[in-house]
Protein backbone atom coordinates (compact mmCIF):
# COMPACT_ATOMS: atom_id res chain seq x y z
CA UNK A 1 0.00 0.00 0.00
CA UNK A 2 3.06 2.33 0.59
CA UNK A 3 4.17 1.38 -2.45
CA UNK A 4 1.29 2.21 -4.41
CA UNK A 5 0.39 5.81 -2.63
CA UNK A 6 3.91 6.57 -2.93
CA UNK A 7 3.39 5.93 -6.58
CA UNK A 8 0.48 7.84 -7.09
CA UNK A 9 1.65 11.02 -5.27
CA UNK A 10 4.88 10.68 -7.48
CA UNK A 11 2.37 10.38 -10.47
CA UNK A 12 0.26 13.52 -8.83
CA UNK A 13 4.12 15.41 -8.33
CA UNK A 14 4.92 14.48 -11.92
CA UNK A 15 1.65 15.71 -13.27
CA UNK A 16 2.35 19.38 -13.36
CA UNK A 17 5.84 19.19 -14.71
CA UNK A 18 4.05 17.58 -18.00
CA UNK A 19 1.96 20.26 -18.32
CA UNK A 20 4.62 22.89 -18.08
CA UNK A 21 6.26 20.76 -20.80
CA UNK A 22 3.35 20.66 -23.24
CA UNK A 23 3.20 24.89 -22.41
CA UNK A 24 6.94 25.23 -22.96
CA UNK A 25 6.86 22.90 -26.52
CA UNK A 26 3.47 25.18 -27.54
CA UNK A 27 4.89 28.57 -27.09
CA UNK A 28 8.30 27.52 -28.64
CA UNK A 29 6.46 26.51 -31.76
CA UNK A 30 5.36 29.82 -32.44
CA UNK A 31 8.03 32.24 -31.15
CA UNK A 32 8.70 34.42 -34.14
CA UNK A 33 5.38 34.48 -35.93
CA UNK A 34 3.82 36.94 -33.51
CA UNK A 35 0.33 34.71 -34.07
CA UNK A 36 0.47 34.41 -29.81
CA UNK A 37 -0.12 37.62 -29.54
CA UNK A 38 -3.05 37.59 -32.47
CA UNK A 39 -4.83 35.18 -30.89
CA UNK A 40 -4.69 36.35 -27.37
CA UNK A 41 -5.98 40.09 -28.29
CA UNK A 42 -8.68 39.00 -30.25
CA UNK A 43 -10.13 36.51 -27.27
CA UNK A 44 -10.02 39.73 -25.50
CA UNK A 45 -11.92 41.35 -27.80
CA UNK A 46 -14.51 39.14 -27.63
CA UNK A 47 -14.54 38.60 -24.16
CA UNK A 48 -14.67 42.12 -23.01
CA UNK A 49 -15.81 43.74 -26.44
CA UNK A 50 -19.42 44.44 -25.15
CA UNK A 51 -19.40 45.49 -22.17
CA UNK A 52 -17.16 48.23 -22.51
CA UNK A 53 -19.01 49.38 -25.04
CA UNK A 54 -22.11 49.71 -23.03
CA UNK A 55 -20.23 51.19 -20.21
CA UNK A 56 -18.35 53.60 -22.75
CA UNK A 57 -21.37 54.43 -25.11
CA UNK A 58 -24.42 55.31 -22.00
CA UNK A 59 -22.39 58.81 -21.90
CA UNK A 60 -21.41 59.19 -25.14
CA UNK A 61 -24.23 58.50 -27.51
CA UNK A 62 -27.20 60.95 -26.41
CA UNK A 63 -24.70 63.44 -26.79
CA UNK A 64 -23.66 62.19 -30.00
CA UNK A 65 -27.22 62.23 -31.28
CA UNK A 66 -27.41 65.59 -30.53
CA UNK A 67 -24.47 67.06 -31.26
CA UNK A 68 -24.16 65.11 -34.95
CA UNK A 69 -28.22 65.14 -35.76
CA UNK A 70 -27.62 68.09 -38.52
CA UNK A 71 -24.09 66.55 -39.58
CA UNK A 72 -23.62 63.49 -42.26
CA UNK A 73 -23.08 60.66 -39.88
CA UNK A 74 -20.05 59.20 -41.23
CA UNK A 75 -20.34 56.18 -42.91
CA UNK A 76 -17.70 53.17 -42.90
CA UNK A 77 -16.37 50.67 -40.77
CA UNK A 78 -16.49 49.91 -36.77
CA UNK A 79 -13.08 51.72 -35.91
CA UNK A 80 -11.80 49.12 -32.92
CA UNK A 81 -9.28 50.95 -30.48
CA UNK A 82 -7.46 49.98 -27.60
CA UNK A 83 -5.83 51.55 -24.96
CA UNK A 84 -2.31 50.26 -23.92
CA UNK A 85 -2.35 48.79 -19.97
CA UNK A 86 -1.52 51.89 -17.89
CA UNK A 87 -3.73 54.81 -16.73
CA UNK A 88 -2.36 57.80 -19.28
CA UNK A 89 -2.50 55.62 -22.58
CA UNK A 90 -6.39 54.41 -21.39
CA UNK A 91 -7.39 57.78 -20.59
CA UNK A 92 -5.99 58.64 -24.05
CA UNK A 93 -7.90 55.76 -25.72
CA UNK A 94 -10.90 57.28 -23.91
CA UNK A 95 -10.21 60.65 -24.97
CA UNK A 96 -9.67 59.91 -28.38
CA UNK A 97 -12.53 57.37 -28.26
CA UNK A 98 -15.27 59.42 -27.14
CA UNK A 99 -14.20 61.92 -29.38
CA UNK A 100 -14.75 60.05 -32.12
CA UNK A 101 -18.18 59.03 -31.20
CA UNK A 102 -19.42 62.02 -30.59
CA UNK A 103 -18.46 62.91 -33.97
CA UNK A 104 -20.59 60.10 -35.24
CA UNK A 105 -18.51 57.06 -36.06
CA UNK A 106 -18.79 54.09 -35.24
CA UNK A 107 -16.47 53.36 -32.46
CA UNK A 108 -15.53 50.84 -30.33
CA UNK A 109 -13.38 50.76 -27.44
CA UNK A 110 -12.25 48.00 -26.29
CA UNK A 111 -10.80 46.98 -22.90
CA UNK A 112 -6.99 47.85 -22.50
CA UNK A 113 -4.75 45.33 -22.78
CA UNK A 114 -0.96 45.20 -23.08
CA UNK A 115 1.41 47.47 -24.12
CA UNK A 116 3.10 48.91 -27.12
CA UNK A 117 4.58 45.56 -28.71
CA UNK A 118 0.26 44.22 -28.19
CA UNK A 119 -0.86 47.77 -30.25
CA UNK A 120 1.53 47.48 -33.03
CA UNK A 121 0.85 43.79 -33.47
CA UNK A 122 -2.84 44.41 -32.95
CA UNK A 123 -2.71 46.90 -35.80
CA UNK A 124 -0.89 44.70 -38.10
CA UNK A 125 -2.81 41.88 -38.25
CA UNK A 126 -6.49 43.47 -38.13
CA UNK A 127 -7.26 43.32 -34.31
CA UNK A 128 -7.25 46.79 -33.76
CA UNK A 129 -7.74 49.72 -36.31
CA UNK A 130 -7.09 52.47 -34.12
CA UNK A 131 -3.94 53.22 -31.37
CA UNK A 132 -2.20 56.15 -29.86
CA UNK A 133 1.53 55.29 -29.56
CA UNK A 134 4.51 57.65 -27.75
CA UNK A 135 6.28 58.53 -31.53
CA UNK A 136 9.72 57.68 -29.65
CA UNK A 137 8.61 54.53 -28.06
CA UNK A 138 6.97 53.38 -31.71
CA UNK A 139 10.66 53.99 -33.35
CA UNK A 140 12.14 51.78 -30.84
CA UNK A 141 9.81 49.05 -31.55
CA UNK A 142 9.62 49.82 -35.08
CA UNK A 143 13.26 50.72 -36.25
CA UNK A 144 15.71 49.90 -33.24
CA UNK A 145 18.13 50.52 -34.80
CA UNK A 146 17.58 53.99 -35.87
CA UNK A 147 19.15 56.55 -34.49
CA UNK A 148 17.12 58.00 -31.63
CA UNK A 149 16.30 61.91 -31.66
CA UNK A 150 14.91 64.99 -29.66
CA UNK A 151 13.05 66.11 -32.53
CA UNK A 152 9.71 64.85 -33.28
CA UNK A 153 9.90 65.53 -37.43
CA UNK A 154 13.19 63.20 -37.56
CA UNK A 155 11.15 60.13 -35.70
CA UNK A 156 8.30 60.93 -37.89
CA UNK A 157 10.49 60.08 -40.50
CA UNK A 158 11.53 57.07 -39.57
CA UNK A 159 8.14 55.72 -38.15
CA UNK A 160 5.81 57.18 -40.86
CA UNK A 161 6.99 54.55 -43.40
CA UNK A 162 7.66 51.79 -41.35
CA UNK A 163 4.06 51.35 -40.10
CA UNK A 164 3.13 51.99 -43.74
CA UNK A 165 4.90 48.64 -44.42
CA UNK A 166 2.17 47.10 -41.79
CA UNK A 167 -0.93 48.82 -43.98
CA UNK A 168 -1.37 51.48 -41.05
CA UNK A 169 -0.94 55.15 -41.48
CA UNK A 170 0.69 57.89 -38.86
CA UNK A 171 -1.29 60.82 -38.30
CA UNK A 172 -0.32 64.14 -36.58
CA UNK A 173 1.58 63.91 -33.56
CA UNK A 174 0.27 66.05 -30.63
CA UNK A 175 1.66 69.34 -29.11
CA UNK A 176 1.46 66.70 -25.69
CA UNK A 177 4.77 64.87 -24.73
CA UNK A 178 5.23 62.01 -22.42
CA UNK A 179 8.85 61.18 -22.62
CA UNK A 180 11.22 59.36 -20.58
CA UNK A 181 12.43 61.02 -17.33
CA UNK A 182 15.39 60.68 -15.09
CA UNK A 183 13.97 61.39 -11.85
CA UNK A 184 16.38 62.10 -8.72
CA UNK A 185 15.15 63.17 -5.26
CA UNK A 186 14.90 66.80 -4.47
CA UNK A 187 17.98 66.67 -2.38
CA UNK A 188 20.08 65.17 -4.93
CA UNK A 189 23.57 67.72 -6.24
CA UNK A 190 22.72 66.61 -9.81
CA UNK A 191 21.26 69.23 -12.28
CA UNK A 192 21.81 67.11 -15.17
CA UNK A 193 22.14 63.59 -16.23
CA UNK A 194 25.63 63.62 -16.55
CA UNK A 195 26.36 65.06 -12.87
CA UNK A 196 25.38 61.51 -12.26
CA UNK A 197 28.44 59.91 -13.78
CA UNK A 198 30.46 60.34 -10.42
CA UNK A 199 27.91 59.56 -7.71
CA UNK A 200 27.79 55.88 -7.73
CA UNK A 201 24.18 55.76 -7.87
CA UNK A 202 21.52 52.79 -7.94
CA UNK A 203 18.92 53.25 -10.83
CA UNK A 204 15.36 51.35 -10.69
CA UNK A 205 13.44 51.49 -14.15
CA UNK A 206 11.38 48.67 -15.62
CA UNK A 207 12.46 45.27 -17.21
CA UNK A 208 12.80 47.11 -20.57
CA UNK A 209 15.25 49.33 -19.91
CA UNK A 210 18.33 47.27 -19.62
CA UNK A 211 18.21 46.12 -22.78
CA UNK A 212 16.84 50.12 -24.78
CA UNK A 213 19.20 51.74 -25.96
CA UNK A 214 17.64 54.72 -25.06
CA UNK A 215 17.65 53.68 -21.51
CA UNK A 216 20.48 51.70 -19.60
CA UNK A 217 22.45 51.03 -22.61
CA UNK A 218 22.66 54.85 -23.45
CA UNK A 219 23.14 55.79 -19.77
CA UNK A 220 26.27 53.59 -19.54
CA UNK A 221 27.66 54.46 -22.74
CA UNK A 222 30.81 56.17 -22.66
CA UNK A 223 30.15 57.94 -25.74
CA UNK A 224 26.80 59.35 -24.36
CA UNK A 225 26.56 59.31 -20.76
CA UNK A 226 29.12 56.77 -19.02
CA UNK A 227 27.66 56.15 -16.30
CA UNK A 228 28.34 53.55 -14.19
CA UNK A 229 25.57 52.64 -11.80
CA UNK A 230 26.29 51.08 -8.53
CA UNK A 231 23.32 48.43 -8.98
CA UNK A 232 20.35 48.33 -10.68
CA UNK A 233 16.91 47.28 -9.52
CA UNK A 234 13.87 46.07 -12.02
CA UNK A 235 10.71 48.07 -10.52
CA UNK A 236 7.59 47.20 -12.96
CA UNK A 237 5.20 49.59 -11.27
CA UNK A 238 5.03 53.25 -11.02
CA UNK A 239 4.10 53.90 -7.39
CA UNK A 240 7.21 51.37 -6.67
CA UNK A 241 9.16 53.68 -8.36
CA UNK A 242 8.07 56.53 -6.55
CA UNK A 243 8.78 54.60 -2.49
CA UNK A 244 11.92 53.23 -3.42
CA UNK A 245 13.03 56.71 -4.56
CA UNK A 246 11.62 58.15 -1.78
CA UNK A 247 13.02 55.62 0.41
CA UNK A 248 16.74 55.61 -0.36
CA UNK A 249 16.48 51.96 -1.74
CA UNK A 250 17.51 53.69 -5.18
CA UNK A 251 18.67 56.58 -6.00
CA UNK A 252 17.68 57.54 -9.74
CA UNK A 253 14.41 55.65 -11.56
CA UNK A 254 13.52 56.68 -15.42
CA UNK A 255 10.11 57.89 -15.45
CA UNK A 256 7.93 59.66 -17.23
CA UNK A 257 7.15 63.36 -17.71
CA UNK A 258 4.08 63.33 -17.15
CA UNK A 259 4.09 61.39 -13.51
CA UNK A 260 2.20 63.53 -11.03
CA UNK A 261 4.11 61.73 -8.12
CA UNK A 262 7.10 63.67 -8.98
CA UNK A 263 5.75 66.85 -7.72
CA UNK A 264 3.83 65.24 -5.39
CA UNK A 265 6.77 63.59 -3.59
CA UNK A 266 9.29 66.56 -4.05
CA UNK A 267 11.38 64.77 -6.79
CA UNK A 268 13.50 66.43 -9.14
CA UNK A 269 13.63 65.77 -13.22
CA UNK A 270 17.51 66.23 -14.33
CA UNK A 271 18.05 67.76 -17.48
CA UNK A 272 18.80 65.16 -20.06
CA UNK A 273 21.71 67.49 -21.59
CA UNK A 274 23.09 64.81 -24.47
CA UNK A 275 19.71 64.02 -25.87
CA UNK A 276 19.22 60.62 -25.38
CA UNK A 277 15.67 60.51 -24.77
CA UNK A 278 13.52 60.35 -27.85
CA UNK A 279 10.82 62.79 -28.24
CA UNK A 280 7.54 61.21 -27.13
CA UNK A 281 4.78 63.24 -28.79
CA UNK A 282 1.66 60.69 -29.10
CA UNK A 283 0.36 60.31 -32.08
CA UNK A 284 -2.51 58.67 -33.23
CA UNK A 285 -2.05 56.19 -36.09
CA UNK A 286 -4.95 54.25 -37.94
CA UNK A 287 -5.02 51.60 -40.37
CA UNK A 288 -4.75 52.57 -43.68
CA UNK A 289 -7.56 50.59 -45.22
CA UNK A 290 -10.43 52.37 -42.14
CA UNK A 291 -8.75 55.67 -42.81
CA UNK A 292 -9.41 55.41 -46.95
CA UNK A 293 -12.95 54.22 -46.13
CA UNK A 294 -13.71 57.16 -44.56
CA UNK A 295 -12.15 59.73 -46.23
CA UNK A 296 -10.35 62.36 -45.44
CA UNK A 297 -12.95 63.82 -43.34
CA UNK A 298 -11.56 60.89 -40.48
CA UNK A 299 -7.77 62.03 -40.43
CA UNK A 300 -9.03 65.71 -40.30
CA UNK A 301 -10.92 65.44 -37.10
CA UNK A 302 -8.32 63.14 -35.61
CA UNK A 303 -5.50 65.65 -36.40
CA UNK A 304 -7.75 68.49 -34.69
CA UNK A 305 -8.14 66.59 -31.43
CA UNK A 306 -3.96 65.73 -31.28
CA UNK A 307 -3.71 69.38 -31.98
CA UNK A 308 -5.46 70.07 -28.73
CA UNK A 309 -4.20 68.01 -26.46
CA UNK A 310 -1.15 69.27 -24.11
CA UNK A 311 1.63 67.68 -21.96
CA UNK A 312 -0.52 69.72 -19.53
CA UNK A 313 -3.83 67.72 -20.06
CA UNK A 314 -1.91 64.76 -19.70
CA UNK A 315 -0.32 65.46 -16.09
CA UNK A 316 -4.26 66.35 -15.27
CA UNK A 317 -5.23 63.10 -16.79
CA UNK A 318 -2.77 61.21 -14.43
CA UNK A 319 -3.30 63.52 -11.30
CA UNK A 320 -7.38 62.37 -11.52
CA UNK A 321 -6.79 58.86 -12.33
CA UNK A 322 -3.66 58.24 -10.37
CA UNK A 323 -4.00 60.60 -7.50
CA UNK A 324 -7.32 60.76 -6.98
CA UNK A 325 -8.34 57.38 -8.15
CA UNK A 326 -11.10 58.62 -10.36
CA UNK A 327 -12.05 56.46 -13.47
CA UNK A 328 -10.55 57.30 -17.18
CA UNK A 329 -13.37 57.26 -19.03
CA UNK A 330 -14.79 60.18 -16.73
CA UNK A 331 -11.73 62.32 -16.68
CA UNK A 332 -11.88 61.93 -20.88
CA UNK A 333 -15.57 62.97 -20.65
CA UNK A 334 -14.98 65.84 -18.41
CA UNK A 335 -12.07 66.75 -20.61
CA UNK A 336 -14.16 66.87 -24.11
CA UNK A 337 -16.51 68.60 -22.10
CA UNK A 338 -14.69 71.43 -20.98
CA UNK A 339 -13.12 71.58 -24.71
CA UNK A 340 -16.69 71.41 -26.08
CA UNK A 341 -16.26 68.30 -28.19
CA UNK A 342 -18.81 67.01 -26.64
CA UNK B 1 27.09 45.24 -22.16
CA UNK B 2 25.87 42.01 -21.04
CA UNK B 3 26.29 41.58 -17.34
CA UNK B 4 27.49 45.12 -16.68
CA UNK B 5 25.33 45.26 -13.53
CA UNK B 6 23.74 42.95 -11.33
CA UNK B 7 20.38 42.17 -11.70
CA UNK B 8 19.98 42.69 -14.82
CA UNK B 9 18.99 40.05 -17.79
CA UNK B 10 20.15 41.03 -21.65
CA UNK B 11 19.02 37.95 -23.72
CA UNK B 12 18.10 38.30 -27.29
CA UNK B 13 15.10 38.01 -28.36
CA UNK B 14 14.84 35.34 -31.06
CA UNK B 15 17.08 32.85 -29.05
CA UNK B 16 15.39 29.19 -28.88
CA UNK B 17 14.36 27.92 -25.60
CA UNK B 18 17.46 25.01 -25.68
CA UNK B 19 19.80 27.38 -27.07
CA UNK B 20 19.38 29.68 -24.03
CA UNK B 21 18.94 26.98 -21.46
CA UNK B 22 22.01 25.15 -22.36
CA UNK B 23 23.97 27.79 -22.78
CA UNK B 24 26.76 28.34 -19.89
CA UNK B 25 26.29 31.66 -19.11
CA UNK B 26 22.71 31.53 -18.77
CA UNK B 27 23.76 29.31 -15.36
CA UNK B 28 26.57 31.26 -13.88
CA UNK B 29 27.65 34.61 -12.84
CA UNK B 30 25.11 37.48 -11.61
CA UNK B 31 21.79 37.34 -12.09
CA UNK B 32 21.93 33.60 -13.45
CA UNK B 33 19.98 30.43 -12.89
CA UNK B 34 22.45 29.34 -9.89
CA UNK B 35 22.36 32.48 -8.18
CA UNK B 36 18.59 32.83 -8.79
CA UNK B 37 17.42 29.34 -7.76
CA UNK B 38 19.97 29.69 -4.42
CA UNK B 39 17.94 32.78 -3.70
CA UNK B 40 14.47 31.08 -4.37
CA UNK B 41 15.48 27.65 -2.79
CA UNK B 42 16.88 30.30 0.67
CA UNK B 43 13.52 32.20 1.16
CA UNK B 44 11.19 29.54 0.05
CA UNK B 45 13.04 27.14 3.06
CA UNK B 46 12.96 30.12 5.42
CA UNK B 47 9.33 30.53 5.23
CA UNK B 48 8.26 26.84 5.10
CA UNK B 49 10.64 26.11 8.23
CA UNK B 50 9.41 29.38 10.60
CA UNK B 51 5.51 28.26 9.54
CA UNK B 52 6.18 24.45 10.75
CA UNK B 53 7.82 25.75 13.70
CA UNK B 54 5.25 27.60 14.31
CA UNK B 55 2.14 25.96 13.34
CA UNK B 56 2.92 22.57 14.08
CA UNK B 57 3.24 22.86 18.31
CA UNK B 58 0.34 25.17 18.28
CA UNK B 59 -1.63 23.26 16.16
CA UNK B 60 -1.25 19.95 17.69
CA UNK B 61 -1.46 21.32 21.53
CA UNK B 62 -4.75 23.05 20.34
CA UNK B 63 -6.20 19.74 18.61
CA UNK B 64 -5.13 17.79 21.92
CA UNK B 65 -6.64 19.56 24.06
CA UNK B 66 -9.71 19.74 21.84
CA UNK B 67 -9.61 23.67 21.72
CA UNK B 68 -10.46 26.28 19.23
CA UNK B 69 -12.32 23.36 16.79
CA UNK B 70 -14.34 26.07 15.12
CA UNK B 71 -12.33 28.88 15.83
CA UNK B 72 -8.90 27.60 14.13
CA UNK B 73 -10.58 26.09 11.26
CA UNK B 74 -12.22 29.42 10.53
CA UNK B 75 -9.31 31.84 10.57
CA UNK B 76 -7.74 29.41 8.51
CA UNK B 77 -9.98 29.17 5.88
CA UNK B 78 -10.16 33.10 5.95
CA UNK B 79 -6.48 33.50 5.84
CA UNK B 80 -6.55 31.15 2.81
CA UNK B 81 -8.81 33.83 0.91
CA UNK B 82 -6.41 36.96 1.17
CA UNK B 83 -4.16 36.65 -1.89
CA UNK B 84 -0.31 36.43 -1.35
CA UNK B 85 0.50 38.94 -3.84
CA UNK B 86 -1.68 41.65 -2.32
CA UNK B 87 0.33 41.04 1.11
CA UNK B 88 3.57 41.29 -0.34
CA UNK B 89 2.43 44.23 -2.62
CA UNK B 90 0.86 45.92 0.69
CA UNK B 91 4.10 45.22 2.92
CA UNK B 92 6.55 47.05 0.28
CA UNK B 93 6.04 49.97 1.14
CA UNK B 94 5.78 49.80 4.76
CA UNK B 95 9.33 47.67 4.83
CA UNK B 96 10.81 50.56 2.65
CA UNK B 97 9.44 53.69 5.01
CA UNK B 98 11.09 51.30 7.94
CA UNK B 99 14.66 51.31 5.77
CA UNK B 100 14.43 47.33 5.78
CA UNK B 101 14.44 47.42 1.33
CA UNK B 102 12.21 45.49 -0.85
CA UNK B 103 13.43 42.21 0.87
CA UNK B 104 12.77 39.95 2.84
CA UNK B 105 10.27 40.87 5.14
CA UNK B 106 7.40 41.42 2.63
CA UNK B 107 8.09 38.48 0.50
CA UNK B 108 8.91 36.60 3.46
CA UNK B 109 5.75 37.31 5.61
CA UNK B 110 3.47 36.81 2.79
CA UNK B 111 4.91 33.44 2.55
CA UNK B 112 4.95 32.43 5.87
CA UNK B 113 1.35 33.12 5.53
CA UNK B 114 0.63 31.32 2.83
CA UNK B 115 2.85 28.21 4.26
CA UNK B 116 0.76 28.40 7.86
CA UNK B 117 -2.50 27.45 6.30
CA UNK B 118 -1.76 23.81 4.90
CA UNK B 119 0.35 23.16 8.04
CA UNK B 120 -1.73 24.27 10.87
CA UNK B 121 -4.93 22.65 9.18
CA UNK B 122 -3.15 19.21 8.78
CA UNK B 123 -1.35 19.09 12.15
CA UNK B 124 -4.92 19.68 13.59
CA UNK B 125 -6.62 17.23 11.64
CA UNK B 126 -3.44 14.61 12.02
CA UNK B 127 -3.93 14.79 15.86
CA UNK B 128 -7.43 15.13 15.80
CA UNK B 129 -8.03 12.27 14.40
CA UNK B 130 -5.71 9.76 15.99
CA UNK B 131 -7.42 6.69 17.15
CA UNK B 132 -9.17 7.28 20.32
CA UNK B 133 -8.24 3.52 21.63
CA UNK B 134 -4.68 4.11 20.67
CA UNK B 135 -5.23 7.58 23.48
CA UNK B 136 -6.80 5.08 26.09
CA UNK B 137 -4.39 2.36 25.42
CA UNK B 138 -1.63 4.89 26.17
CA UNK B 139 -3.11 6.62 28.95
CA UNK B 140 -4.12 2.89 30.86
CA UNK B 141 0.02 2.49 30.34
CA UNK B 142 0.32 5.50 33.09
CA UNK B 143 1.45 7.77 29.77
CA UNK B 144 1.04 11.39 30.86
CA UNK B 145 -0.58 13.86 28.39
CA UNK B 146 2.66 15.48 27.15
CA UNK B 147 3.72 11.75 27.03
CA UNK B 148 0.47 11.21 24.75
CA UNK B 149 0.99 14.05 22.76
CA UNK B 150 4.67 13.53 22.17
CA UNK B 151 4.94 9.98 21.71
CA UNK B 152 1.61 8.65 20.28
CA UNK B 153 -0.19 11.30 18.64
CA UNK B 154 2.36 13.01 17.45
CA UNK B 155 4.22 9.84 16.28
CA UNK B 156 0.68 8.63 14.26
CA UNK B 157 0.01 11.76 12.95
CA UNK B 158 3.13 12.14 11.45
CA UNK B 159 2.56 11.03 7.90
CA UNK B 160 -0.48 14.04 7.44
CA UNK B 161 1.72 16.75 8.95
CA UNK B 162 4.58 15.80 6.96
CA UNK B 163 2.25 16.27 4.40
CA UNK B 164 0.78 19.48 5.03
CA UNK B 165 4.21 21.18 5.53
CA UNK B 166 4.76 19.21 1.74
CA UNK B 167 1.75 21.29 0.63
CA UNK B 168 2.97 24.00 1.93
CA UNK B 169 6.43 23.96 1.09
CA UNK B 170 5.31 23.35 -3.13
CA UNK B 171 2.48 26.26 -2.59
CA UNK B 172 5.70 28.56 -1.44
CA UNK B 173 7.57 27.47 -4.45
CA UNK B 174 5.17 27.93 -6.93
CA UNK B 175 4.15 31.64 -5.47
CA UNK B 176 7.94 32.81 -4.53
CA UNK B 177 8.27 33.89 -7.87
CA UNK B 178 6.16 37.25 -7.46
CA UNK B 179 9.26 38.72 -5.49
CA UNK B 180 10.43 39.66 -8.65
CA UNK B 181 7.59 42.08 -9.36
CA UNK B 182 8.10 43.43 -5.74
CA UNK B 183 11.83 44.78 -6.29
CA UNK B 184 13.39 41.32 -5.67
CA UNK B 185 15.20 38.69 -7.94
CA UNK B 186 14.92 34.37 -7.54
CA UNK B 187 13.62 33.06 -10.40
CA UNK B 188 10.87 34.85 -11.08
CA UNK B 189 13.16 37.18 -12.71
CA UNK B 190 12.83 35.19 -15.90
CA UNK B 191 9.11 35.24 -16.36
CA UNK B 192 8.85 39.47 -15.35
CA UNK B 193 11.76 40.00 -17.82
CA UNK B 194 10.31 37.78 -20.04
CA UNK B 195 6.93 39.71 -20.56
CA UNK B 196 8.86 43.01 -19.91
CA UNK B 197 11.02 42.49 -23.11
CA UNK B 198 8.62 40.11 -25.18
CA UNK B 199 10.74 37.56 -24.64
CA UNK B 200 9.13 34.17 -24.55
CA UNK B 201 12.13 32.17 -24.37
CA UNK B 202 12.67 33.83 -20.91
CA UNK B 203 9.05 33.13 -20.10
CA UNK B 204 9.08 29.85 -20.69
CA UNK B 205 12.32 29.48 -19.32
CA UNK B 206 11.00 30.73 -15.62
CA UNK B 207 8.04 28.36 -15.97
CA UNK B 208 9.94 25.29 -16.97
CA UNK B 209 12.53 26.47 -13.76
CA UNK B 210 9.77 26.99 -11.18
CA UNK B 211 7.61 23.98 -12.50
CA UNK B 212 10.57 22.34 -12.08
CA UNK B 213 11.61 23.00 -8.61
CA UNK B 214 8.02 22.59 -7.23
CA UNK B 215 7.91 18.88 -8.44
CA UNK B 216 11.31 18.51 -7.16
CA UNK B 217 10.16 20.03 -3.77
CA UNK B 218 7.35 17.42 -3.69
CA UNK B 219 9.50 14.65 -4.63
CA UNK B 220 12.07 15.37 -1.88
CA UNK B 221 9.34 15.91 0.31
CA UNK B 222 8.05 11.68 -0.59
CA UNK B 223 12.06 10.45 0.66
CA UNK B 224 12.20 12.70 3.45
CA UNK B 225 8.65 11.46 4.47
CA UNK B 226 10.44 7.61 4.16
CA UNK B 227 13.62 8.89 6.18
CA UNK B 228 11.70 10.09 8.98
CA UNK B 229 8.21 8.33 9.81
CA UNK B 230 8.96 5.04 12.39
CA UNK B 231 8.60 2.26 11.10
CA UNK B 232 5.98 1.00 13.20
CA UNK B 233 4.08 4.28 11.65
CA UNK B 234 4.89 3.57 8.47
CA UNK B 235 3.23 0.09 8.74
CA UNK B 236 0.35 1.93 10.93
CA UNK B 237 -0.61 4.04 7.74
CA UNK B 238 -0.52 0.85 5.26
CA UNK B 239 -2.51 -1.07 7.59
CA UNK B 240 -5.39 2.03 7.94
CA UNK B 241 -4.84 2.05 4.18
CA UNK B 242 -5.56 -1.27 4.22
CA UNK B 243 -8.94 -0.94 6.24
CA UNK B 244 -10.77 2.05 4.71
CA UNK B 245 -9.44 1.27 0.80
Amino acid sequence: MTTHSTRRTVAKLLAPLVVFGLVAAACGSDDDSGDDGAESSSATTEASGSDTTEASGSDTTDASGSDTSDAAVPDGPTIRLRGQDFSEAITIAEVYGQYLQAQGYDVEILTPAGFRTEAIDGLSNGDLDLIVDYIGGSQAALAPDAPPSADPDEIVAVIGPAYEEIGATLLDYSPAVDGDAFVVRGDSEATTISDVAGLDYVLGASSQCPERPQCLIGLEDPDIYGIEFADFVTLEFGPLLGEALANDEVDAVIWNTTAPQITEQGFKVLEDDQGLFPAQNIAPIITTEVLEAYGDQLAADLDELSAMITTEDLLAWNTETDIEFRESDEVATEWLQSKGLL
Amino acid sequence: MAGALPGQTAVPRDIGFFEWFFDADTWTGSGGIIESLIDTVLLCAAATAVAALIAVPVAAVLAHYRKAQVASTWLVSLSRAVPTFAIAALLVPWSLRRGWGFEPWPIFIALFLLAVVPIFLNTYVAIREVPEESVDAARALGYGESAVLGRVEFAMGASLILAGVRVAAIQVVATEPIRAFLGGDGLGRYVRDGFGQNNTTLVVGGIVLIGGLAATTGLLFVLLERLVLPTGVRRLVRHQGERQP
